[in-house]
């Protein structure tokens, strides 16, 4: 082995310094692959595909949007989604499609894509009891004056989401009009029924 | 045709070309080495007293400490790198150093330039931009005489009579197309009239630094390795496998490092930066394996010669590696980053790797070249032990400092001017180190001047004999 090794060195003439001949061990190219393939997946998670509008911390677009102060319609809409959550989605779903024994759609129905929303603030304004029909379904519950207590910006806000989400594709209410419609209803009305609402205005 | 006839004078005539252009460029590298860790001290006295030189604008910390490095980096490592590229290509090459003058022009345009560059950055003529200090005009001189001996060492290689291709070779040919590359154009960016504006100036900074210390440097050190340790331990290099794959992959990741994690630069270029670090990982293996494959079991006969730089100088290299690696990395970077861990790395590159392995080679060239052993060779070996001292009690301590000061930094409740302060420690063990350093290179200073006056002293009796000697008893005598 030595003696191998000795003659491999003095292959030179002159004395000078040689190296072992063979080829690249097979064993570093598989790490370096496998090193390659995780520094793959580390730079899809945190490198942002080259977009020079994304910094740590954040590592997508979609994350950068997320966390951009929102303005205008957008910004109403995401309020109205928050409020919604949290207030109205606990029933009526956040998808929008209520739930059995609980409280029905909002999603298609006629009480949401009305062509005002004179009646539809009325019943988060007042609340509403007794029998009612909602998309051909028929209902008997009551539901208390869930918004009284919201802010106008709040409650418009809320009222102008559920009228144009999950396919409901009606105009939005400002918080002005809203203002207008609460003093009309003043403070601790009582709940209407179904068919009191259906004579109010829509 | 007789062969060893052939060989022996082409031995003693490739030590002859070599003889003044190695002296023009190792002897100005010990004089900048010297004056680099000097300078390094009268920066670090800073720490200990900070008004100690408040009334000289001359020594204040903003100057010396860059003046400092870059005396180590271009007055010492890179013109002792280039002088052993020239050796080890003449020698791996069996042929004299083609273009024999040039080097000694450009030795002296080199050493010219780091002279006019250091005493503008002490009267504070400098750029702002880290190891792109130096003033235009000493750019332009280094640049220059980078390339006229990068020619030299390409034409030499060109002329090789040992046709067959080392590793040492690959390692060193890039570093002499590397340099050209990054250094015109982090210069013509940075330090023109009109440099780029804004973000992509501390990119370009980041990104010449890392080649420039971390690839640069690693490829003569590593090339230098590669053809001492087979050399000295009369063994081949184990293997061509692992040396091609090391080459490759240091080059091709080495050279996307250097942007700090933390950086407030789009996240895309951290995150390449910090995996191309991880990656890094995979050339030092593969040098580690060869340094040990190669040197496991050799038997040499002297203690704290060069073989020991050598070796002593890669163990370093795969620290500073690792350092540079947990630096890139984004969990250990967040503590580390804007602590004294980052300069700990640096030196130990510089100080630690790339001036052991020069110190290694220079020991060995240096009786060969001169054909005279070294006048002091206790000197030489007490060197090793100093140097080796040195590196480990400037270092290590400032390495650990910076790891407290990074923890430290990030407790709430420890006030900055604190967490500081703790430093101080740490900083009088490495001061001390430092004068250990100053120490050897002065040892190392030494046995270079000593030669070189005893040979012109020789040169001069040659001389001196040759114009004495009457002439006619001469004749009778032959």
């Amino acid at each position: 082995m030595s003696d191998e090794s000795h003659k491999d060195c003095c292959a030179n003439s002159a004395g000078e310094p040689t190296a072992t001949r063979s080829t690249v061990p097979m064993w570093i190219i598989v790490v370096t692959l496998i090193l390659l393939f995780v520094g793959g997946v580390y730079f899809d998670h945190h490198g942002g595909w080259f977009s020079p509008k994304i910094y740590a911390p954040f590592n997508s677009a979609e994350e950068v949007e997320a966390y951009q102060p929102k303005s205008g319609e957008a910004a109403a809409r995401a309020r109205g989604k928050v409020v919604y959550d949290s207030v109205c989605g606990i029933c009526h779903g956040p998808d929008g499609l209520g739930k059995p024994g609980q409280a029905p759609k909002l999603a298609g129905s006629e009480w949401v894509i009305t062509k005002g929303m004179n009646r539809l603030a009325h019943i988060p304004l007042q609340g509403i009891s007794g029998p009612i029909k909602v998309a051909g379904q028929d209902w008997n519950m009551n539901m208390a004056a869930m918004g009284a207590a919201l802010p106008d910006e709040d409650l418009a806000a809320v009222l102008s989401y559920i009228r144009t989400s999950w396919g409901n594709k009606a105009a939005p209410i400002t918080a002005e009009d809203l203002k207008k419609i609460r003093s009309e209803v003043g403070n601790g009305a009582l709940p209407m029924t179904g068919d009191q609402m259906m004579k109010l205005p829509e | 045709m007789n062969l060893n006839d052939n060989k022996l004078s082409t031995e003693a005539e490739i030590n002859a070309s070599l003889r003044v252009s190695v002296l023009a460029l190792l002897g100005g590298a010990a004089v900048w080495l010297v004056v680099g860790l000097a300078l390094g001290i009268v920066a670090s006295l800073t720490f200990h007293k900070p008004d100690m030189f408040a009334s000289c604008s001359l020594l204040t910390y903003g100057r010396v400490a860059p003046a400092a490095n870059d005396a180590l980096l271009y007055g010492f490592c890179m013109p002792a790198g280039l002088g052993v590229i020239l050796w080890i290509f003449a020698r791996l090459g069996q042929t004299p150093l083609a273009l024999p003058i040039v080097p000694v022009v450009a030795a002296n345009l080199w050493h010219l330039g780091v002279f006019l560059g250091l005493a503008g950055i002490l009267i504070g003529e400098t750029s702002g931009h880290t190891w792109l200090e130096f003033s235009r005009a000493a750019s332009v001189l280094l640049f220059a005489a980078f390339l006229l001996i990068a020619v030299t060492a390409a034409a030499t290689f060109g002329a090789r009579r040992d046709r067959e291709l080392q590793p040492a070779h690959w390692f060193l040919f890039a570093a002499l197309l590397w340099f050209p590359w990054i250094y015109s154009t982090a210069n013509l960016l940075l330090a023109t009239n009109s440099p780029v504006r804004g973000v992509v100036q501390p990119i370009i900074g980041w990104w010449f630094t890392n080649n420039l210390i971390f690839v640069w440097l690693a490829l003569v050190g590593v090339g230098t390795a590669f053809y001492l340790l087979p050399k000295i331990s009369t063994r081949p290099l184990a293997t061509t496998g692992y040396a091609l794959f090391s080459f490759l992959t240091l080059v091709f990741f080495g050279a996307w490092c250097g942007i700090p994690a933390g950086a407030p630069v789009p996240a895309w270029l951290p995150t390449l930066s910090g995996l191309a670090g991880g990656l890094l990982l995979v050339p030092l293996v593969a040098i580690a394996i060869i340094v040990i494959q190669t040197v496991r079991g050799a038997k040499v006969a002297y203690s704290g010669g060069p073989f020991c730089f050598t070796k002593i100088g890669m163990i370093f290299f795969i620290i500073s590696g690792l350092m540079y690696v947990s630096l890139a990395c984004p969990k250990y970077s967040r503590v580390l980053e804007f602590t004294w861990f980052s300069p700990a790395q640096v030196q130990l590159q510089l100080l630690g790797f790339f001036a052991m392995i020069m110190f290694g080679a220079i020991y060995e060239l240096l009786p060969r070249v001169m054909n005279a052993p070294l006048p002091f060779p206790k000197f030489a070996k007490l060197h090793f032990f100093l140097a080796l001292a040195g590196v480990a009690l400037f270092v290590i301590p400032l390495a650990i400092a910076g790891v407290e000061q990074g923890i430290k930094l990030h407790d709430a409740n420890l006030a900055f001017a604190d967490v500081n302060a703790a430093a101080v420690l740490f900083f009088r063990i490495s001061t001390t180190g430092q004068l250990i350093l100053l120490l050897g290179a002065l040892l190392f200073a030494l046995n270079i001047f000593v030669m070189t006056i005893q040979w012109k002293i020789a040169l001069l009796k040659t001389a001196l004999a040759a114009i004495k000697a009457p002439l006619p008893v001469s004749e009778v005598k032959a």
